[in-house]
């Protein structure tokens, strides 16, 4: 752990470890600053734009971003400043624009008093993401930085920008994994898992195999994503081939059977 | 040292001066290339091979007068430089004969160099002066610039290090080098030397920063991306003087702890990447790249990376993840490029400019270097003259030199005596000056309080002719293009607000949309994650300053002042200047002009596509543009 030092979020004091990202301090204490690219376990990135808090006492003063600014002891910032909250509106309503379908983003800029865009809708013809997708890039960093497999990444530059997989064609790297679409902030993403097969629709409707349950015979995980699991847990003698409902029910079996943790663990 | 007085660099210099047999040096950096130099020079050594003509031909690089290109230098022996100006192949045989006969009565002289001052070494006299022939200095295109980065363009040879060596270079190398990194470092920061590459940052201060991490690696680089429309001045200056920035950039590495360098320069610039690779293998060879520089246990070495031809990429967090492989988009700073840098090693980045500044400053002292400039702005900037104005060119001038002197002094007006309305400074997101504040002094402090910026240095001059909202939207157009789409105001709100300016440039505008546009330009200055956003608003903010009143007309009247907006003008035609020639009728695309030979012409309005071909055929000054609006129409 390193260094604790002091900040002052809107004139209370917090503790916060040196160099730990301000956003995370605010959100550990309740302070809710809006942001839509932050993930604790990503590095900050910085591209909504919407967690700006203005500094008052630090490095630099004047607005920043605050998923990227960094504790040091001392930093004063200011969340909700008539300035700041001018500011997020128009970020806000560029949103909106950007991404008219997306209901959880019309929630998040509601929150936040902005209930409509004075900016022309974007053009969403042929839009793979239904006109949902924010740009945040979570889901790229998370495929790409987190789990390695860099099945999709952003797609040309600027307001044309989207994020797919190489020439919208099926992916042979997707594992269906899924974490893109758990760490999606606005529900853009979509699957659906049909018969013994997962289809990322909003991927070029890549496909995945699903394995099927030798207890139950439900589908219940991408095979890619089983594949290398149940590699390593084989060394240790666990048998994977089980859904996680039947795993459980197989655990309590075994437990009140033998009064112990077997080979299901 | 020896190498400094190797008999290959006296050679060079005798050549340079002359001193046994005439030399023609042929101005070929691009800017002379494309307007016929390559010819010119090829003519000029076919010849000479054929004829058996005892001359020395060179290639030089260009000394800024691109206006007046292919420029030829020809000297005579003992006789001072003659610059003969668009000179073409046909001109070849009778310069070489005069040449070769002694007879000095050229045409095209354009001026003469007696003595040049390279500043690396006293002045150099090239020999008597001619009687009657304006010196370089008498013209008013150089009378009022300095020359320290373009000390040696259009005069040495720059596929020559000898020439180089021969003139004073590397010779500052070896003077920090028996210098403490920290001595180095303390020079730069006594010159007030700030990075030439837009945002004007102390570069003393930025080698401390990276002198002072803690790695076993780090790198220096030098940024040649060079990605505004219409600024060419780093292009040329690698083109025509290589070596001052490799020496630049060695004593950066030396002074910083790098031992590695790498020049990013754009793709599109193939003829300085092969004058660069040429000039960074005769500096390995002569032993000032490479182990153990200059016998000193201090080593490295240069490599030269090709852009991947984004203006993003010039924007120094993206440009690393470029040269990483990675897609060139920029990231929040801190950390900067000096604590995490190219491949996470502490990174000193340097514009082609900065680093040409070096040698000179280590050379010749800080001090020195700081009586160039103003305040707080010293030594020299190289700007990019384009646009409506007569000497469009390279011009070097000290930091603070207003900019009526630009304009009008070595710029001399706009062409056809129209009036000048602006001029754009720092790129496609610079901000539009107006006329009237033209004795505002140039520099990073001066600028930036107008609502513009140094940027790299480019100056679009533009006349009465040019509406001042469609420049807004064709910079706003380019810079949309340009976004990387990584944050949203840059990504989406530069996309709104050239999508405002359509409608207002088209006639569809609202009153509301000044206001909105205010406020969204504001937001994406603010809120911009880099560079590119931040200043992107620029020519939109500055041109809602000076010139609301284009705007409001084109919203409120639908009218453009300027006569530029084809969506809001009409051309017509004048009955009693008519002389009925019919040609306007015949050269017309759409078929829209009728009347009877001999008698008068009109348009259809309703089938112009204003294309303009009417008014440009027309002999006679009958074809009007006018742009009425709504009150008189
Ligand atoms: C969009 C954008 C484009 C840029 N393009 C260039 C460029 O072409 N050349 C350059 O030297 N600096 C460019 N910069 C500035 C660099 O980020 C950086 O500040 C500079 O290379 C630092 O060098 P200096 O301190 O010598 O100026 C650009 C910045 C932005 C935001
Ligand atoms: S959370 Fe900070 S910019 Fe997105």
């Amino acid at each position: 752990m390193g260094r604790r030092v002091k900040v002052t979020i809107d004139g209370k004091v917090f503790s916060a470890e040196e160099g730990e990202s301000l956003l995370a301090v605010a959100l550990r204490n309740g302070i809710d600053i809006p942001h839509l690219c932050y993930e604790e376990c990503l590095e900050p990135y910085g591209s909504c734009r919407l967690c700006i808090v203005e500094v008052v006492e630090g490095f630099k003063k004047g607005i920043t971003t605050s998923c990227t600014l960094g504790c040091v002891d001392g930093l004063k910032v200011l969340t909700n400043t008539p300035e700041i909250e001018k500011h997020r509106k128009v970020l806000f309503e560029l949103y909106l624009a950007q991404a008219p379908n997306s209901e959880k983003l019309k929630k998040l800029a509601e929150k936040f008093g902005v209930y409509s865009t004075r900016f022309k809708e974007k053009n969403l013809k042929n839009d793979p993401l239904n006109g949902k997708c924010v740009m945040c890039g979570l889901c790229v960093r998370v495929c790409n930085d987190v789990l390695g497999v860099g099945a999709i990444n952003f797609i040309g530059r600027g307001y044309r920008a989207t994020v797919n997989v190489p020439y919208f064609e099926e992916s042979d790297v997707c594992k269906g994994c899924k974490a893109c679409v758990e760490v999606c902030p606005v529900d853009a993403i979509d699957y659906s898992d049909v018969g013994d097969k997962r289809v990322m629709i909003s991927w070029s409707n890549t496909k995945v195999d699903l394995i099927k349950c030798s207890v139950c015979g439900r589908y219940f995980s991408p095979l890619p994503v089983f594949g290398s699991v149940s590699k390593k847990l084989s060394e240790y003698g666990v048998v994977c081939d089980v859904c996680p409902d039947c795993r459980k029910r197989l655990i309590a079996k075994n437990m009140t059977s033998s009064g112990g943790y077997n080979s299901y663990a | 040292m020896r190498v400094f007085t190797d008999s290959r660099i006296e050679k060079a210099e005798r050549e340079l001066l002359a001193a046994d047999k005439p030399r023609i040096s042929v101005g070929l950096a691009t800017c002379g290339i494309s307007v016929g130099g390559d010819r010119v020079f090829e003519e000029f050594k076919r010849l000479i091979e054929e004829k058996g003509y005892d001359v020395s031909l060179k290639k030089t690089g260009c000394i800024g007068f691109c206006k007046e290109e292919p420029l030829v230098n020809v000297k005579l022996p003992g006789k001072a430089i003659l610059v003969l100006h668009r000179v073409t192949p046909e001109d070849v045989p009778e310069i070489l004969q005069k040449v070769e006969s002694g007879d000095d009565s050229f045409n095209k002289v354009l001026f003469q160099i007696d003595v040049w001052d390279h500043k690396t070494v006293p002045p150099i006299s090239y020999g008597q002066p001619y009687e009657g022939i304006k010196r370089w200095q008498e013209i008013d295109f150089f009378k009022y610039q300095e020359k320290l980065v373009l000390r040696n363009a259009g005069i040495i040879d720059p596929e020559s290090i000898e020439e180089y060596l021969a003139v004073g270079g590397y010779r500052a190398l070896a003077k920090a080098l028996n210098m403490s990194p920290e001595e180095v470092i303390e020079e730069v920061k006594i010159s007030g030397l700030r990075g030439r590459g837009g945002a004007g940052f102390p570069t003393g201060l930025k080698w401390e920063f990276t002198r002072k991490e803690k790695s076993d690696k780090k790198y220096v680089i030098c940024n040649a991306d060079e990605g505004d429309p219409g600024a060419y001045m780093n292009r040329n200056e690698m083109e025509s003087d290589p070596h001052s920035l490799i020496e630049g950039m060695i004593i950066g590495a030396y002074a910083v702890g790098a031992d590695e360098g790498i020049i990013y320069v754009r793709a599109e610039y193939p003829l300085a990447v092969e004058r660069l690779q040429r000039a960074v293998e005769e500096a390995r060879e002569w032993g000032f790249l490479g182990k153990n520089i200059l016998g000193s246990d201090f080593s490295f070495d240069i490599k030269i990376v090709k852009g991947a031809g984004a203006f993003v990429c010039g924007e120094e967090t993206a440009l690393i993840a470029s040269i990483e492989g990675r897609i060139g988009r920029p990231r929040p700073r801190p950390p900067f490029p000096a604590q995490r840098g190219l491949w996470g090693k502490p990174t000193n980045i340097n514009n082609v400019e900065t680093w040409m500044n070096i040698p000179l400053i280590i050379l010749k002292g800080g001090e020195w270097f700081k009586q160039f400039g103003s305040e707080s702005n010293s030594g020299t900037k190289v700007f990019s003259l384009v646009g409506k104005v007569n000497n469009v060119g390279l011009v070097e001038v000290e930091l603070g030199t207003p900019l009526s002197r630009i304009v009008f002094d070595i710029g001399k007006g706009a062409p056809g005596g129209k009036k000048i309305k602006a001029v754009q400074t720092g790129g496609p997101s610079g901000g539009c000056i107006p006329e009237w504040l033209f004795d505002t002094p140039v520099d990073y402090v001066n600028l930036a309080k107008l609502g513009s910026i140094m940027g790299s240095g480019g100056i679009v001059v533009m006349d009465e002719d040019t509406c001042m909202v469609d420049t807004a939207r064709y910079f706003l157009d380019f810079t949309v293009d340009e976004s990387c789409g990584k944050c949203v105001p840059c990504r989406e709100g530069l996309k709104r607000m050239l999508d405002i300016l359509d409608d207002i440039t088209k006639g569809r505008g609202k009153k509301e949309d000044i206001s909105l546009l205010k406020e969204l330009a504001s937001t994406v200055k603010v809120t911009s994650l880099c560079g590119l956003g931040q200043t992107a608003p620029n020519p939109v903010i500055t041109t809602l300053k000076y010139f609301e009143d284009e705007y409001i007309e084109h919203v409120v009247r639908k009218r453009c002042p300027a006569k530029v907006c084809v969506e809001l003008i009409e051309y017509e035609i004048d009955e009693e200047a008519c002389t009925g020639c019919g040609m306007c009728a015949r050269r017309c695309p759409v078929s829209a002009i009728t009347g009877e030979i001999g008698k008068s012409f009109s348009i259809d309005k309703d089938k112009c596509i204003k294309c303009g071909t009417c008014l440009d055929v027309c002999k006679f000054n009958a074809v009007k543009k006018v742009s009425r609006g709504l009150e008189d129409g």
